[in-house]
């Protein structure tokens, strides 16, 4: 419970995820495998992609249209006559960026708001709070079309926009979270304390607040890194999202590909959605896991069986005639 | 007991009454949100036809630059008194959008809440129960991947399954265009509609149309719902009174239907209300994969054609319903869940 | 056990509700035809309307003085006797005795009067009261007869009168619209071969046959569903399943490429008037003297491959267009395919940068947008970008915005170059012509030629059809010679209609009015 120092939550966190065992530990597992592998394709899609994401033709010959999966292109290609593989794997380069952006954004903003929020009280927590209740009561999608939107009009559509339109959305959810985890947080004793010794209030929330309240936030930012992606998708088949000349990204191949599906062509859409569904299924696996492991109610630790020392004789202190009487 | 009662009606009061500022906040987000965005329904409609110097003057006479507090004051005056305006690009009412395309997207939810609902509670309910065995991690699995898949994504596999591939259901629309124009809508509500008018042609193809759009957003929803009732199950599993219970002796069985299952259903009726919105936005996509004439596709339309009286109105009543909605939540779980205090 | 059953159970229902609904869904008798489309109406009043879903039931619902056949290009009296200027700004009509609304009021010149003047009084931003600017009164001096008097003379009047935004609407009786706002859409009444039987937005328009229609050709089917689908892949999916007789607008060029194959469905196309060109703004466009810009729209001119855009973007649903006029119009001619020949022709088009002294590659900076002017927009500048690159003369890039971000750019000198797309507003080569060459054009591109402006000016004062001819063949050559706007494709109208239909292909002309009333099935 109680701790001081910036980390020490999330040390605590470090511990107990190295204890883990059983199932929990293979979800876990197996969620930061699955991203991994996609932050391997993302970060090295220059070197693992056979062609560019918006690239029709290769040593002068153009590339076939809506061509099945073949030696030449191993998931077909596509109405525009690009490579579906280069584009799926390019794809994931735009969804980790933005994802990192989004989440970045939404911590930044949300985690400190909360903080102060909740710790200060009063008129300024009462109205955050009403601003975050009205953002949270929007239906998630359409605020992130109206943001899209606007910003599309303003700063051109991009990685950019596409991440500031789920910031927004996801904002009140660190807000709530932290705001409720600090105001539980700073009647305790140790707090008390802290105050009653002359701590400043930005010292305490530093040292004592924050470091409890960060533990829950990993948790909160895998499964939004999870919806984020999702919207991401969403924009781009609705048409707000990603351009297709500035970025492959696989909602808006999917948008194409429903066009295909009445004529049969089945693969421009389905390897964008299995990468959709996978890379999604990483990052809550990894909250799932991580909420087994953290949370008290419903996590198990790993028993340590109780280390009892063997029988050894002792040199008693005692003459040999006391130590007679003892033994008896 | 009076005591409890006058805190109780205190409570409703300033829940109700909480619900009025933020309804406010709302609607002046969605007034500012369609002012800045540039461009007006005559730019979007004779763009690209007509001289710029033309579109002004219409804009002009048509009232879309005027101060913009003006605007906003016509805008609320028309929010509280539920005339939200017509629609610029196509004279139709909001009234009329919400009556008739709100009610395709309300049985819509309806529909697939209820399919998420009987998929999701046996399987979280099972996945709690038997926690850590194949049936609970087969159950989670399920859970996250249906969540993960968009639901344009399960729409698109639907549709090259079921239409493309093997022609048994209808893709898209609520119902063919015979039966829409033969059918008598009292209600607006299709299934109750051809059920009250005994029209068993009109039923059949009102339910063809609805299997697939239902089954792919209620399949989406019922992944949270199996996380959250698993979730639920463990805590109450774990409770005192259940080990009270096995203590007496009681057959597990027992203990789990009796003890467990209604414990941790109650809060099931809070998952409703956090997922009305959920389902609101689904709805959206599944809209416009499945060609469902709902708000949602409207709202997408309107809002390409920038007729922003037609979003804002739209959007306005998307906000009120879903605070009205969270608001009779609190005043249930008020009254059924014993944690609640006021 | 309880469960399984319990799926068992279900499950036989569905499919006992499969066979039931077999006979409900789908086409109705032979009297009935299903059209589906993309396209939403806007208003069926004609002063609210200026869009070709709102025409398609206009015509249908209502009568114009005149109107153009099918198969034609020039208009033909219609709710009319006979109409014909009786001097250079003043057009007469003589009407039809007899001819009632489909409530019982007759129609006479007060209808007329009424309805023009209520158009230009209510101004709709969606109707077309900017086609009346050059009318300066109507008149009806007795109930037979109506006299239009106009500013200025105006020999494309008669094509505007054919526009359904100047249909005829009752001024009085039971169902009189009102004098200064619209009409609801689902009270439209008219004087036409069908009578609006239902309007339900967003989801279906459905007409039945006028029994008090006094007209020569009256429909020749009892009922019209026009059904609205928000995709064109569910339109295809429900044409292909028969779900619709006929899907018209829009179809993507894959699904008619998938449909040609189709078993029950075919595929049926005729001329159409809609074009695509490509827009050079004057003022921001590469070249430091006007010789070496109009160098540069030249070369472009001369590299732009139209038959691969054709093939290879559209599946074959469009034709490389040589004019800005697209063939079918009276006067139309081909003044691009004249100057620059058929195909490509890189040589020349270096040679004529060379002469002027332009450097290649010249920077080209092309704008397009993503859905105003179809899907496949984004496939065809790729096309376009892929073809001016690989002759080593340009460098494109591509940028695109949305339709409302796009449309006030493009006009207020923003963008280099830029696509456009046309829709006519009547069926005459002065609307192709006039609009884009004449120095106001909306285009405000900084296109000045007082030549161009003398022919068009003469044009369109002359009835005389020599002196027209010779004043287009000029425009269209100068048009060629400068090229401030590049031609590059003309739209077919293509439907895909399921086995037994007919009537579809009479009904394609330049007029773009789909005349329901000539369908007929089985």
């Amino acid at each position: 419970m109680a701790g001081i120092g910036r980390l020490s939550g999330l040390r605590r966190l470090g511990r107990d995820v190295h204890e883990a065992r059983g199932v929990p530990k293979w979800i876990l597992y197996s969620g930061l495998g699955i991203v991994a592998f996609f932050v391997i394709l993302a970060i090295f899609s220059a070197q693992i992609a056979p062609y560019g994401f918006d690239q029709i033709a290769a040593n002068g010959s153009p590339f076939p249209k809506q061509a099945p999966p073949s030696g030449a292109h191993l998931f077909g290609t596509t109405v525009q006559s690009t490579d579906v593989l280069s584009r799926v794997i390019w794809g994931s380069r735009t969804a980790i960026e933005v994802v990192v952006v989004a989440v970045a954004l939404s911590l930044t903003v949300g985690v400190p708001l909360g903080l102060v929020s909740g710790y200060v009280g009063g008129k300024l927590d009462r109205g955050l709070v009403l601003i975050m209740d009205a953002l949270f009561a929007f239906p998630y999608i359409l605020l992130a079309i109206v943001i899209a939107f606007l910003l599309s009009s303003s700063i051109g559509q991009g990685i950019f926009t596409a991440a500031a339109a789920i910031t927004v959305v996801y904002v009140p959810q660190y807000f709530r979270v932290v705001r409720n985890h600090v105001i539980s947080v700073r009647e305790e004793a140790y707090v008390e304390a802290a105050r009653a010794l002359g701590a400043s209030r930005a010292v305490i929330i530093r040292r004592y607040v924050l470091s409890n309240v960060i533990q829950n936030v990993p948790v909160i930012a895998t499964l939004n890194a999870a919806d984020a992606i999702l919207t991401l998708a969403a924009l781009g088949f609705l048409g707000y999202g990603i351009q297709p000349t500035q970025a492959a990204e696989w909602g808006y191949d999917i948008s194409r590909a429903v066009d295909d599906v009445g004529a049969g062509i089945w693969w421009t859409g389905l390897f964008p959605g299995l990468a959709i569904v996978l890379l999604v299924t990483g990052f809550t696996l990894i909250g799932e896991g991580l909420n087994d492991v953290l949370n008290p109610v419903i996590r198990y630790r790993r028993i340590r069986r109780p280390q009892i020392p063997p029988l050894e004789p002792e040199v008693s202190p005692l003459p040999a005639r006391e130590r007679e009487v003892v033994r008896r | 007991m009076s005591r409890q009662g006058s805190s109780l009606r205190t409570y409703l009061l300033t829940r109700v009454a909480l619900a009025v500022p933020t309804v406010l906040i709302l609607l002046t987000m969605v007034f500012l949100l369609m002012r800045v965005a540039p461009g007006n329904p005559i730019q979007a409609a004779l763009g690209g036809h007509v001289s710029q110097k033309q579109i002004a003057i219409r804009s002009h006479r048509a009232g879309y630059d005027r101060p913009i507090l003006e605007q906003y004051g016509d805008y609320l005056k028309g929010a509280v008194t539920g005339h939200l305006g017509t629609t610029l690009t196509d004279h139709r009412t909001i009234g009329n959008i919400i009556v008739e395309n709100g009610s395709a997207t309300l049985e819509l939810a309806i529909a697939a809440f209820a399919i998420a609902l009987a998929v999701g509670i046996p399987i979280g309910i099972s996945a709690g129960r038997w926690r850590d065995t194949p049936v609970d991690i087969g159950g989670r699995l399920f859970g996250i991947v249906i969540y993960a898949a968009p639901v344009f994504f399960t729409g698109f596999l639907a549709q090259l399954l079921f239409g493309t591939a093997l022609g048994w259901l209808p893709t898209s629309g609520r119902v063919g265009p015979i039966t829409e124009f033969e059918l008598s809508k009292p209600t607006h509500f299709y299934l109750i509609d051809s059920l009250v008018t005994g029209n068993w042609s009109a039923f059949s193809d009102v339910v063809l149309h609805l299997i697939l759009p239902a089954l792919t957003l209620g399949l989406l929803i019922s992944g949270v719902i199996i996380r959250l009732v698993r979730v639920n199950m463990l805590q109450t599993m774990k409770g005192d009174y259940v080990e009270a219970a096995r203590a007496r002796g009681i057959r597990e069985r027992r203990v789990v239907i009796h003890h467990a299952f209604r414990n941790a259903l109650v809060p099931v009726v809070t998952v409703a209300g956090l997922q009305f919105a959920t389902l609101l936005g689904g709805a959206i996509l599944t809209e416009q994969t499945f060609n469902w004439p709902g708000i949602g596709a409207e709202l997408v339309r309107y809002l390409n054609n920038r007729d922003y009286i037609a979003v804002q109105g739209i959007v306005t009543v998307f906000a009120i319903a879903v605070v009205v909605v969270s608001v009779l939540i609190d005043i249930i779980n008020a009254f059924v869940d014993p944690r609640v205090r006021y | 056990m309880g469960r399984i059953r319990g799926f068992a159970v279900a499950g036989a229902a569905v499919a006992a509700l499969a066979v039931a609904g077999c006979g409900s869904s789908g086409t109705g008798g032979g009297g009935t035809i299903i059209r589906g489309t993309t396209d939403q109406p806007v208003s069926y009043d004609p002063a609210g309307a200026y869009d070709l879903p709102s025409y398609d039931v206009v015509y249908a619902v209502y009568q114009n003085l005149l109107t153009i056949p099918a198969g034609g290009n020039k208009p033909v009296p219609e709710a009319a006797q006979s109409c014909d200027f009786t001097d250079k700004t003043t057009y007469k009509c003589t009407l039809q005795s007899g001819d009632k609304f489909s409530d019982g009021t007759s129609l006479d010149s007060k209808d007329v009067k009424f309805s023009f003047d209520r158009n230009v009084k209510i101004a709709s931003p969606t109707g077309a009261s900017s086609l009346l600017t050059n009318l300066k009164s109507t008149s009806a001096p007795n109930p037979q007869t109506v006299v239009f008097n106009l500013k200025a003379p105006d020999a494309t009047f008669p094509f505007v009168l054919t526009a359904a935004s100047f249909a005829i609407v009752p001024a009085d009786g039971p169902n009189a619209y009102p004098a200064d706002k619209l009409q609801p859409s689902t009270k439209a009444v008219g004087s036409g071969r069908y009578t609006l039987a239902s309007f339900k937005p967003g989801q279906q328009t459905v007409l039945e046959k006028n029994p008090k229609y006094s007209g020569a050709d009256p429909a020749k089917n009892d009922r019209v569903f026009i059904q609205y689908f928000n995709t064109s892949s569910a339109l295809k999916l429900a044409v292909q399943q028969g779900d619709v007789d006929i899907a018209y607008r829009s179809l993507t060029p894959t699904d008619l490429k998938s449909l040609q194959g189709a078993s029950g469905v075919n595929i049926v196309a005729g001329t159409g008037t809609e074009i695509r060109y490509l827009v050079f703004n004057l003022g921001l466009q590469p070249g430091s003297s006007d010789a070496q810009k109009m160098a540069v729209r030249q070369a472009v001119a001369q590299t732009i491959d139209r038959q691969a855009i054709a093939n290879r973007v559209y599946e074959g649903t469009v034709t490389p267009l040589y004019s800005m006029v697209p063939k079918g119009l009276q006067y139309a001619d081909e003044a691009f395919k004249t100057q620059y020949g058929a195909s490509p022709d890189v040589a020349a088009a270096k040679k004529t940068l060379q002469q002027a002294g332009v450097k290649t590659p010249v920077p080209l900076e092309v704008w397009w947008t993503p859905s105003h002017y179809g899907p496949s927009s984004g496939d065809e500048y790729a096309e376009i970008k892929h073809e001016l690159d690989a002759s080593g003369l340009f460098n494109v890039t591509l940028k695109s915005t949305e339709w409302n971000q796009y449309s006030t750019a493009a006009f207020t000198n923003k963008y280099p170059e830029f696509q456009l797309g046309w829709f006519p507003d009547y069926p005459d080569a002065d609307d192709y012509t006039a609009s884009f060459y004449a120095k106001t054009s909306f285009l405000n591109i900084g296109y000045d030629n007082p030549t161009m402006d003398k022919l068009l000016a003469q044009e369109k004062a002359s009835t005389d059809s020599s002196v027209r001819a010779k004043d287009f063949a000029q425009i269209q050559k100068i048009g060629a010679q400068d090229a401030p706007t590049i031609p590059i494709w003309q739209g077919k109208q293509v439907a895909a209609v399921r086995n037994g239909i007919s009537g579809v292909q009479e009904t394609f002309d330049p007029s773009f009015i789909f005349r329901y009333w000539l369908i007929t099935k089985g």
